[in-house]
């Protein structure tokens, strides 16, 4: 008896470390996203005196891109129809001083993102040129992880679209070029539908009637986007003119809010919306589920694959409202640790410009950022949206240009999602965006 | 490292130099230690660092020291509690119905029959397959568009057929648990199931000559000498389940009901890029993960003491 007992508080012993072991081990794991994902720069370094852009940042011209020499890395995400390296293989070969290379980041937006800002935060100099979803800029420049690119800009201001530059524009200065661009637009499926709706009120109309209306509903950052469009062409806004304040809980906001819900509600707009993001809506319309569509561009090459009998259109309007849509697309910066930044916005230029731009939208469907492109009539025969879609890019809008943008969506997305799903009145979902908004307008 | 343990602490036999060999046996398990020290206690300690600041997303590399309020501000908003009641239900839920599952698919893998040993490998299936594949799996089957499950209400004239599951409250947590029942009740099994082969087949057999029902043996036999094993399952699940960040992650994005602690630390520290915050959110997850397996193995250790007592 007495062996036995000995060993049985010996296993005890071995199980009570092992098991400590194993939870020291799992609960870490809940912890160890801390502290991987957040090497961030300490203290001290350059303060910048409450302004939300450094103000010593320092400033890219056109003269420095005039005799370009030595190495530029771009780092942008995957180039998956292999036009980034055409354009990169076409610039090198005209400029044989300057050496230009792609450095693929994932496909992901968010993964983009976080490898970006790992590589500013080490104040790495290894990408000179960064591709930045648009709604980055502001927190990459308010981090000061930009050059200001202001006299590169005015030097071509005649040349972009007008809307596609205010998504670079910070404090009043420049702090990226852009590089694409994108837009809503509205699919009809033209067996149920002959003539497209031009206001968001009948295009609700005519899905009861013919199928419904796809969108992206689900809680995230397209749901803000799909608002927006709504809300901007109502006639409401986000933030105050000069960025310091909320503006979303105003009579148009819940107007567009109450009307969203009662499309749900009527049947207008299928209740599987709530769990639409891009992908999921397209196959609803591409199987019929939906026969009226609110998406990207992208959509128009995959559906004619798909051989639906479909229309594109500008999207909507609010009835008697003007219209309007949501930007999206890319910007290209200059790292604030480039160690080239003269050959990197040669580069840039060279990106840019309708040759180059040309290439990308009817390689990549990426839509340009020069308008005389889709004018083009090799990118019509291309992509057949592109007249719609350059009046969707004029009539465009920045979403809020801001560092805590991140936080300014969330307060839309899932807010705007409580009254779709769980019924919240829009007056009280509105009015806790607001709030939320405005507090994340004071983060430190 | 468990291994490694207990082939440590096995050659007890020779008593007669205790102390020496207990610090022989420190000496060895102190590089593993040390290897934990690093991969384990210095996130943590980070972590720890990080969220008794505040770093700027306004003010390019600014942070300054803030103490305790991170901590202050999440005990005192309504989104940490909601997230906790979350996790905690879907822990509660899941866990009990994987330890019923899993007692069953055990208790049948233990039977003796034909093909065992490829069943056995089979039910391992679901749990080989990433959880972010289990997640996008479950979207696909419940999706209201395409997704079998309603076409087969359909089929069936059952209620429910144009239900948005995932669009509601409770519905989606409902999915959730499903599809994390589905992907561990095996893991479950299998843990339960070498508990179970190692208990003598002659005390079964001694119920049964004293005449006892196949309902009284399993009560009085198996399940008693099955305890150290449902514990540690239950452990490693618990503590799973307390982490949850895939499933709801790809179901639902947290909407309806499902934003978990860690999905809820995530989109502070990842989204929103509030290292401060996000990381306090994270340290308070440890917290209360630790505090569960605390209390787990207090009572897993009470419970293997009475047992050597009892014998």
């Amino acid at each position: 008896v007495q062996e036995q007992r000995g060993k049985g508080i010996n296993e005890e012993e071995i199980v009570n470390f092992r098991l400590a072991t194993a939870g020291a081990i799992l609960a870490c794991a809940a912890v160890a996203a801390a502290g991987c994902g957040s090497s961030s720069s300490k203290g001290g370094g350059a303060t910048s005196g409450g302004a939300s852009t450094p103000k010593n940042a320092s400033t890219v011209t056109p003269a420095m891109a005039a005799n370009p020499s030595g190495n530029v890395t771009w780092c942008i995400g995957k180039d998956t129809t292999g036009a980034f390296s055409q354009v990169v293989k076409l610039y090198n070969q005209s400029h044989p001083n300057v050496h230009v290379r792609l450095l693929e980041l994932p496909t992901s937006a968010d993964q983009q993102r976080t490898q970006l800002v790992q590589r500013e935060q080490a104040k790495s100099p290894e990408c000179d040129v960064l591709g930045m979803d648009v709604i980055w800029t502001a927190e990459f420049a308010a981090q000061g992880w930009l050059k200001d690119v202001t006299p590169a800009i005015q030097a071509r201001s005649s040349e972009f679209i007008p809307s596609t530059v205010k998504t670079t524009e910070i404090n009043g200065k420049n702090w990226a070029i852009p590089f694409n661009t994108n837009a809503g637009l509205l699919f009809y499926n033209k067996g149920k539908i002959h003539t497209p709706p031009t206001t968001w009120q009948q295009a609700y109309q005519m899905a009861k009637s013919s199928g419904g209306i796809g969108f992206q509903g689900q809680s995230y950052e397209g749901l803000t986007v799909n608002y927006l469009e709504m809300l901007f062409s109502a006639g409401g806004s986000v933030l105050s003119p000069d960025g310091k304040k909320a503006t979303i809980d105003s009579p148009q906001a819940q107007q567009v809010l109450a009307f969203m819900q009662q499309g749900l509600k009527s049947g207008a707009a299928p209740q599987a919306n709530l769990t639409y993001m891009e992908e999921e809506s397209r196959n609803a319309f591409q199987t019929g589920k939906v026969s009226l569509l609110r998406n990207w561009p992208y959509v128009y090459a995959l559906a004619r694959q798909a051989k639906v009998n479909f229309g594109v259109e500008p999207l909507p309007t609010w009835a008697g409202g003007k219209p309007a849509s949501v930007l999206g697309g890319y910007n290209l910066g200059i790292s604030a640790y480039s160690k080239n930044p003269g050959a990197a916005l040669s580069f840039i230029n060279y990106a840019t410009e309708p040759a180059a731009q040309k290439k990308f939208f009817i390689k990549s469907s990426l839509p340009a950022v020069v308008a005389s492109v889709y004018h083009d009539p090799a990118v019509i025969k291309a992509q057949p949206f592109a007249p719609p879609l350059l009046k969707a890019v004029e009539s465009g809008q920045a979403r809020p240009v801001s560092p805590v943008y991140p936080q300014i969506s969330e307060a839309i997305y899932k807010n705007v999602y409580s009254a779709l799903s769980s019924g919240t009145s829009p007056k009280s979902a509105l009015s806790q965006a607001q709030s939320q908004i405005n507090s994340a307008l004071k983060t430190f | 490292v468990a291994t490694a343990q207990a082939t440590l602490a096995r050659p007890r036999q020779r008593r007669r130099s205790g102390l020496p060999e207990r610090r022989l046996a420190a000496a060895m398990v102190s590089p593993s230690l040390i290897v934990i020290l690093i991969v384990a206690a210095f996130p943590i300690g980070y972590a720890i660092w990080l969220s008794l600041h505040q770093y700027s997303v306004i003010h390019p590399g600014l942070s300054r020291w803030v103490g305790l309020d991170n901590y202050r501000d999440a005990l005192g908003s309504g989104s940490f509690w909601s997230a906790v009641k979350v996790t905690f239900i879907f822990t509660a839920i899941s866990v009990t119905l994987e330890l019923a599952l899993g007692m069953g698919m055990a208790l049948l893998m233990h039977a003796a029959f034909k093909g065992r040993t490829v069943l056995r490998a089979v039910v391992l299936v679901p749990w080989a397959i990433l959880t972010v594949g289990t997640a996008l799996t479950w979207k696909y089957i419940v999706s209201p568009d395409s997704g079998f499950f309603n076409q087969i209400l359909k089929a069936l004239h059952l209620p429910g057929a144009n239900k948005v599951w995932l669009a509601e409250n409770g519905y989606a947590m409902t999915v959730m648990v499903i599809a994390d029942v589905w992907k561990t009740a095996p893991f479950m099994a299998l843990l339960l199931l070498a508990g179970l082969q190692v208990i003598p087949e002659e005390l079964e057999d001694a119920a049964r000559v004293d005449g006892a029902s196949a309902w009284q043996r399993f009560v009085k036999v198996t399940l008693p000498l099955l305890r150290p094993a449902i514990l540690v399952a239950l452990i490693f699940r618990t503590l799973d389940a307390l982490r949850i960040f895939d499933l709801p992650y790809v179901l639902t994005q947290g909407s309806n009901g499902t934003t978990t602690l860690s999905l809820y630390s995530y989109q502070q520290l990842t989204q929103n890029r509030l290292i401060g915050p996000g990381s306090a959110l994270a340290v308070l997850t440890f917290i209360i993960v630790m505090a569960v397996s605390f209390v787990y193995i207090r009572f897993a250790g009470e419970n293997i003491r009475q047992m050597a007592a009892e014998k």
